[in-house]
């Protein structure tokens, strides 16, 4: 299931949306309608009363955030998010703290992925044809060795190849996130 | 409680330092209030089987072991409220115009309404339309905004009631010319047919 099907403005609004009640019961009042663990969604479809989904990633009211601006820049959910896909319950896997969110602006590399795997949870860097890749993005300057011979890419050479590919240059400056 | 420090050694040229008046003076007072290691009248619990360091050690050891259990030092629950059927073709944080119209007496003002996640924020003449007169009524926006009530009925509706009671107060502010300003304010368009 992909992560867009409930939060569906991620690629357009600032906010991932949380779904609301109707987005539920279009699956749900034919798939598991008596699972007594939904019986919450069934209750607020019912009486109209929201649903309080608990809020686990928070981010500080002085930090601005876009989802859009990362999702569609080849961030994955996965960068932030963990691996939701995997989680009976959801938990906060990464520190979201601004020296981990550093960590990935001034190295972007380091994250970057094509853009039609930025949903794809379960994404390695393995996974990429080095043949296609090249076809697609090209290589990044100075390299001389024909990458599309190779077996696998590195994270670390895709996301370089996709930096120099997109002109990505995260902000570093203060009022980049504190505005 | 005083700490125990580990002076440098003493120069080999034969150079004393005093560190302090009192090492200066060297009185008696000032060398058994060196040594000791609490101050005078300070309980030190000497002659009992707890000194007075094993007991705040004790004692820091339970409130250690007590404050692994507290409960109270968790973040607070904070839960995300959507809605529970969505607003037609919002966009969450993203504006929506709405072309709508007030109706007058004599015909209707042709307005474009601002809304964002089904909240109308901001009301102005539609400037699209060129037949008539172009509209502005400014003020307008502010009294939507200091609403506390949650907008989620028909824009429309609400807009239709407040835009009269808002433009009859505006007339009130602009006396003693007000019939004249309120033309220039909002200018209708009358249709005839």
């Amino acid at each position: 299931m992909d992560c867009r099907y409930c939060h569906s403005f991620v690629e357009m609004a600032a906010q991932s949306n949380v779904p609301n009640t109707q987005t539920c019961m279009n699956c749900h009042t034919q798939v598991q309608k008596d699972n007594p663990k939904l019986e919450p969604v069934r209750a607020s479809w019912k009486t109209g009363d929201p649903i309080d989904w608990v809020w686990i990633h928070r981010t500080v009211d002085y930090v601005y955030y876009n989802h859009a601006a990362h999702v569609n820049r080849g961030i994955s959910c996965f960068s932030c998010h963990g691996p939701v896909n995997h989680m009976p319950v959801v938990y906060q896997a990464k520190p979201h703290s601004m020296g981990w969110c550093l960590e990935c602006h001034r190295h972007p590399e380091n994250f970057l992925r094509p853009e039609d795997q930025v949903f794809n949870l379960d994404w390695k860097p393995d996974d990429v044809k080095p043949a296609e890749f090249v076809a697609k993005y090209g290589k990044p300057q100075g390299v001389t060795e024909d990458w599309s011979k190779r077996k696998t890419l590195s994270q670390s050479e895709i996301g370089q190849t996709l930096k120099e590919r997109w002109n990505i240059t995260p902000p570093q400056n203060c009022q980049g996130c504190h505005r | 409680m005083k700490r125990v420090f580990q002076h440098p050694p003493e120069p080999v040229n034969g150079k004393h330092y005093w560190r302090g008046l009192g090492e200066l003076s060297d009185t008696p007072e000032f060398r058994q209030w060196l040594e000791r290691e609490f101050p005078q009248g300070a309980a030190e619990l000497n002659g009992d089987e707890w000194s007075r360091r094993d007991f705040l050690k004790l004692m820091g050891a339970s409130m250690t072991l007590a404050g692994i259990g507290l409960t109270s030092c968790r973040r607070p629950e904070m839960h995300l409220v959507p809605f529970t059927k969505s607003v037609e073709w919002t966009i969450p944080g993203k504006f929506l115009y709405y072309a709508t119209a007030m109706p007058r007496r004599t015909g209707a003002i042709p307005l474009i309404a601002t809304t964002v996640d089904g909240r109308p924020i901001k009301l102005e003449g539609n400037p699209l339309f060129t037949r008539g007169k172009r509209v502005i009524v400014p003020t307008l926006t502010p009294m939507l905004e200091r609403s506390a009530k949650p907008l989620l009925i028909s824009t429309e509706t609400v807009l239709r009631s407040w835009l009269a009671k808002r433009i009859r107060l505006r007339a009130n502010d602009c006396a003693p010319n007000w019939k004249k300003l309120f033309r220039v304010c909002a200018g209708a368009f009358t249709n005839r047919s």
